[in-house]
């Protein structure tokens, strides 16, 4: 049997508001995995994401990564998730070097490790002119970067990316696309959020749809492009048949 | 790498380099105002009023009103501090860089903390400076005066955390300090000795809680007091629990940073 990278029992969130945004959501991801989470705005998956994470807190269920429980030993499984999320949720005005030593600081990496794994990863994602410039002014792709590189700094097990291609431009989505494979080839587990479909389709090795907080399909790649259909074609069908669409 | 057990120490050290990094970023706004606008004071109320002035008790009325200017801009400066970082954590979300990284709430409690402290102390030596070229400065109490000095600006910038959790526009964040903080500031004995005050001003001015703090630090610059310095120790404690206790349930409940 597999390890499992990501495992979710019966997660259910429910906002002060009443709002209930994830209502029993059981997923696994194994390591080493490429899952695609999919869904249309609203549906849960950020929540879940926020759920995993720590952004949000778990009204009730389970979430372990890599067998640590997120709520139990929060310190040591945080260690082990890396999030680019949607928004750019970092401080604006601050240096890209500076904003990825601290957030390398905040994981307990010593100066000299920082140093070098900053470097390396500005290296790799062709940043490093950019490294004593002000996040405000970058361009949108190189914000997605960032965003990234911030998240793989601490070198977790686990990379999440919410939305991580959202107003990037063709070339920089296909590059992103190459570190990505490249990433999960050497073993990264990587949980990928999409609206593009074709880009989940690249990419993942199995696939789970959630509409208002369920999960509605959940399979590999083969099986939601079977018949020679694509996964748009297959997420459009779900929609019509009702399986929890609006 | 990414071990980490107890404390987290290089954690909770970048945090405040972290802080300490931003306000030099905006030091014309977070120190450069604070000095001139003590400056000020104590060239008005030290210098030019203070030559009219006797003194009160056998103290020069510069060394007289210094304590307060000084002890005013320390406390809002821990409270400024506080009471920003949080809220454009919040408002910018760059709080959750913390909140998906291995702190405790304490940690993220003290990271604030200290940094508002190391801000508040960094004001104070410079308004010490400046005090020193007027002959406004007297310190009869070294450690009294730096327990003073931490103290209050510990207890500001847990109020500052209080508020910056609190606020949701940046008009909400400026009420407290400006409705509360500093009517309270000025009239709790700051230029003036309980001696000139009428009953029931002296009254209102005993139940002011930063007039211990003043008096306090005060008597740790000059050794003149006008109150019980019991009471104002029995105070800063009681503050500095109660607030630190209601600034730790806040954030273990996650009010207004998790979801």
């Amino acid at each position: 049997m597999a390890e499992k990278a990501l495992e979710i029992k019966d997660l259910r969130k429910v906002y002060d508001t009443g709002t209930v945004a994830v209502d029993g959501v059981s997923l696994s991801v194994d390591k080493g995995e490429f899952f695609g989470f999919l869904g249309p705005n609203g549906a849960g998956k950020t929540t879940t994401i926020h759920c995993i994470t720590g952004v949000a807190r778990i009204t009730s269920g389970t979430i372990t990564v890599s067998g640590i429980d997120v709520v139990d030993d929060y310190r040591k499984a945080r260690t082990k998730v890396g999030i680019a999320p949607q928004e750019f949720n970092i401080d604006i005005f601050g240096k890209v070097g500076k904003l990825l030593d601290y957030v390398g600081g905040y994981y307990g990496m010593t100066k000299p490790e920082r140093e070098k794994r900053i470097d390396e990863l500005l290296l790799q994602f062709d940043m490093m002119k950019y490294k004593d410039t002000a996040f405000q002014h970058l361009s949108g792709g190189y914000k997605r970067r960032v965003m990234l590189v911030r998240a793989l700094v601490h070198n977790p097990d686990i990379l999440i990316l919410d939305e991580p291609t959202a107003g990037v431009d063709v070339e920089l989505r296909r590059d992103l696309w190459k570190y990505l494979q490249k990433l999960n080839k050497a073993g990264r587990t990587i949980i990928l959020t999409s609206h593009y479909l074709e880009e989940v389709e690249l990419l993942c090795d199995r696939i789970a749809i959630i509409n208002k907080g369920k999960i509605v399909e959940e399979g590999s790649k083969d099986y939601f492009t079977r018949d020679g259909k694509s996964l748009e074609d297959h997420y459009l069908e779900i929609a019509k048949n009702g399986k929890g669409y609006e | 790498m990414n071990k980490i057990s107890g404390l987290n120490k290089i954690g909770l050290y970048t945090l405040v380099r972290r802080e300490i990094e931003r306000i030099l970023r905006i030091s014309i706004q977070t120190f450069a105002a604070p000095l001139i606008s003590a400056t000020l004071f104590i060239f008005i109320f030290g210098y030019v009023l203070g030559s009219r002035i006797d003194e009160i008790a056998g103290v020069p009325y510069m060394q007289f009103v210094f304590p307060g200017i000084l002890l005013m801009n320390i406390l809002s400066s821990a409270f400024e501090h506080t009471a920003s970082a949080v809220f454009f954590g919040r408002w910018i979300k760059s709080i959750e860089e913390m909140l998906v990284a291995p702190f405790s709430y304490i940690e993220m409690i003290l990271g604030y903390v200290l940094s508002a402290v190391i801000r508040a102390l960094l004001i104070g030596i410079g308004i010490l400076i400046i005090g020193l070229f007027f002959g406004a400065v007297a310190i009869s109490n070294a450690p009294l005066f730096l327990l003073y000095a931490v103290s209050v600006a510990i207890i500001f910038a847990l109020v500052g955390i209080l508020v910056g959790l609190w606020a949701k526009s940046f008009e909400q964040l400026g009420l407290l300090n400006v409705f509360v903080i500093m009517p309270l500031s000025f009239l709790g004995g700051m230029f003036y000795s309980l001696e000139f005050l009428n009953e029931t001003v002296r009254a209102i001015t005993i139940a002011n809680p930063i007039f211990y703090f003043i008096d306090g630090m005060r008597y740790a610059t000059v050794g003149y007091s006008e109150s019980n310095l019991m009471i104002g120790a029995i105070l800063i404690i009681g503050l500095i629990l109660t607030l630190g206790i209601l600034v730790m349930h806040l954030f273990k409940i996650g009010w207004r940073i998790r979801a």
